[in-house]
């Protein structure tokens, strides 16, 4: 109950600024057209981004069959589709024009890597759906089967008519499952999230995107993120819905696949920023002085390396810590922050250099406005969780892995 | 009243009364009855309804009251001519007659603003192909030795294209080079540049911007949803955002009149209309080259360092001053091509 008061005000605090967003326009937002894209598109990225990992998290389990992880299949489906339906709000919110928000549809551009990629996001999250049904129908039968009247019918309805519990029904099932998730993964990697870092990494005018790795650690970052979010999920998920004892063996299991990742974006970005700085182009130069020493130098070091690597990386060092859930919600909680001061530190510092000497320097921060639309579509996504977590059988009835 | 003393009477002004120029006006004054008999209409009826028409102006009649008492005779007089044409005085906007008097009368009931529409139209529809559809490639030529840096050009941009604040098609990009007293100044003009290979067209997720026949990036604001990535993808930072701000406290009824960019008048500014929430940038003044003038900024630059022409026509002044080895364009490195040349 406490939860779910949170969360309403959490959805009453964006709803009020969204009004102040819709009755004061984009004027609204500290936005100008010097740095015309600010927190909403890094909030966009950032829930791109999670969706992707932890939709790929879900393919370790439905795809590649590893051991143990059929337990997470669900949750890490289910998170996905609610970021991806977050990250659509954030760009809608983002438009000029929010009654427009359909023209994509009608009008295309075949260079546009963001006309690309808003057909990409319909697919996958049509594909994350095909997916969750697949590998949660068979527990909605057995669900329906337990429970009478319209509950039955609702059930019912969302197994899509079938019924069946028989193991032929289950392989079938899973067949599906896994040619979903091979069709899903090049799509999450190359189309939704490497697609959406190639829409930045394509603007030349922009020297910071533009290089070829960019998209490369936009997909690693995802696969952070993600992994962090459904290691979170699991733990809190079973402690407190489900009320029972975490799986240290899984757990560990998450931790490990946090600690490469953390490795390879740590890296990745490394290498991305020594290339950066050793081009001597003043651009790129100015810029990554602008991340380590600016103004905002505090969201690099505090969030970006602090949240997202360092302290994480500490408490994943030691097996037994890995084994506590506890210390994990922490590490995961720390991580799933820190992405966000990536995703800032990706969209503003591009734009706060000017593209020719003589324009004025930009400098952004969001307003409340922008702070409390953020925070009330994260709060929508939170309650469609909980609403789902409640109602869906996330945690396979069966208990263990693929039968 | 000419009875002042010779100290009053400034040298060059003729000393001349009141009383003087109206004889003076009197004297030029046509007579009505003998310029309305050159025409084939009623003489009487003219220079009566021209009597009462003094009268309504006083304030003595009203406008219902004449147009009562002549809609019959002038609808006898003028025939169809007069049945179709929309009566001055009815109008949606500024009626002055009520609207019981407005629907008695025998003369088409429409605003005026109707016809003019409509003649515009057909204009547009001879010149053939609609807006953008020239035969030439416009191009600007800007010759820095004889630009000052007034920045005539930004104020006459503002003003033509009645751009909101933040909105600034062109700017003059001011920078000083080395250390004092060895100091150099250059002024940069930048409007929109019209690429030939605009990155702004080519991430336009709608294609709400593209690149018209005679040259000029278009934006088709009723199409633009406002995700401004074309402000993000251009490299001379030439494409702005409407925020929906006005001149309000600056000027009254600033948003009365806008600018009918791309050929389309949108009437006053309104809060949630296009192009509030579109991306703008310069487009050399597409309205002004569609009726054969230079785009303000051209018009109006002192030192003339501004030029407009075609550069597909090699005789054009542009294309000679394009050629000359004094020519640059901005970041030629990008690809861009840009159809704005500059002269060192």
């Amino acid at each position: 109950m406490a939860w779910y008061a949170f969360v309403s005000v959490l959805v009453a605090v964006g709803a009020y600024a969204t009004y102040l967003r819709i009755t004061g326009g984009m004027a609204s937002t500290n936005l100008t057209s010097i740095v015309p894209w600010g927190a909403w598109v890094a909030f966009y990225i950032y829930f791109v981004g999670l969706s992707a990992g932890a939709f790929l998290v879900s393919t370790m389990a439905n795809v590649f069959e590893v051991e143990g992880m059929h337990r997470i299949d669900r949750d890490a489906l289910f998170a996905a589709i609610i970021s991806m339906a977050v990250a659509l709000l954030f760009v809608w919110i983002d438009l000029g024009r929010m009654d427009r928000m359909y023209f994509p549809f009608f009008w295309r551009q075949l260079t546009s890597a963001l006309s690309w990629e808003v057909h990409a996001y319909v697919a996958y999250i049509g594909i994350l759906v095909t997916e969750l049904y697949f590998s949660m129908r068979i527990d909605l039968a057995r669900v329906a089967d337990r429970t009478s009247g319209l509950k039955e019918r609702f059930y019912a309805t969302l197994a899509l008519g079938r019924l069946d519990t028989s193991e032929a029904s289950q392989a079938f099932d899973q067949r599906w499952l896994k040619r979903a998730g091979v069709v899903g993964i090049p799509l999450a990697i190359f189309m939704v999230h490497g697609g959406t870092g190639v829409l930045f990494a394509v603007s030349k005018a922009r020297p910071y995107w533009n290089s070829g790795l960019f998209p490369v650690i936009f997909v690693i970052s995802a696969l952070l993120s993600g992994t962090a979010l459904v290691m979170l999920i699991y733990v809190l998920r079973t402690r407190l819905f489900d009320g029972e004892a975490v799986n240290p063996d899984l757990l560990d299991r998450l931790a490990q696949l946090l600690i490469g990742f953390i490795v390879v974006d740590a890296a990745l970005t490394a290498i991305e920023t020594f290339i950066a700085i050793a081009s001597l182009h003043p651009h790129e130069i100015e810029t990554w002085n602008v991340i380590m020493y600016g103004p905002m130098s505090w969201s690099f070091w505090w969030f970006m390396v602090g949240f997202s690597w360092v302290f994480p990386m500490v408490l994943l060092s030691k097996r037994s810590w890995r084994r506590t859930p506890g210390v994990m919600v922490i590490a995961g909680l720390s991580v799933v922050i820190g992405i966000i001061a990536v995703r800032f530190n990706i969209v503003v510092p591009a734009q706060i250099m000017p593209v020719m000497e003589g324009l004025p320097h930009g400098s952004y921060f969001p307003t409340l406005v922008e702070w409390g639309t953020s925070i009330g579509m994260i709060g929508v996504g939170l309650l469609l969780y909980t609403l789902g977590a409640e109602t869906l059988p996330l945690t396979p009835l069966s208990g263990g892995d693929h039968e | 009243m000419s009875t002042a003393d010779d100290g009053d009477v400034f040298p060059g002004v003729p000393d001349v009364g009141k009383a003087d120029l109206d004889a003076m006006v009197e004297d030029e004054r046509p007579d009505p009855r003998e310029e309305l008999a050159d025409v084939e209409a009623d003489t009487d009826l003219g220079v009566a309804m021209a009597e009462d028409a003094k009268r309504v102006s006083r304030g003595e009649i009203t406008g219902d009251e004449y147009w009562e008492k002549y809609d019959e005779a002038a609808a006898d007089e003028f025939g169809e001519a007069y049945q179709e044409t929309p009566n001055p005085a009815v109008d949606a906007g500024d009626q002055t007659v009520s609207t019981e008097t407005a629907e008695s009368l025998s003369c088409a009931v429409g605003s005026m603003d109707t016809v003019s529409t409509e003649s515009a139209q057909v204009e547009g529809e001879e010149s053939g192909g609609g807006i953008g559809a020239g035969d030439e490639k416009w191009g600007m030529v800007i010759d820095l030795q004889k630009c000052v840096g007034c920045d005539s050009c930004t104020v006459a941009c503002k003003s033509e294209n009645r751009t909101p604040p933040g909105v600034s098609y062109n700017v003059v990009m001011e920078e000083e080079h080395g250390e004092f007293p060895n100091v150099t100044r250059t002024n940069v003009p930048r409007p929109c540049m019209q690429c030939d290979n605009p990155p702004c067209v080519q991430v336009c997720p709608v294609s709400a911007t593209y690149k018209m026949d005679d040259g000029v990036v278009n934006i088709d604001y009723d199409r633009c949803i406002g995700c401004r990535y074309c402000n993000i993808a251009c490299p001379y930072g030439a494409r702005y955002f409407d925020f929906g701000e006005n001149y309000d406290d600056e000027v009254d009824g600033a948003g009365e009149v806008t600018s009918p960019e791309y050929g389309v008048d949108r009437g006053p500014r309104e809060e949630g209309e296009s192009p509030i929430g579109n991306i703008r940038k310069c487009n050399f003044c597409t309205h002004r080259l569609e009726r054969g003038e230079e785009p303000a900024c051209v018009e109006t630059c002192i030192g003339d360092a501004r030029n407009m022409g075609d550069l597909d026509n090699p005789e054009s002044e542009v294309a000679k001053m394009a050629d000359s080895s004094r020519a640059f364009q901005l970041k030629e490195d990008e690809g861009t091509d840009p159809n704005v040349y500059y002269l060192k």
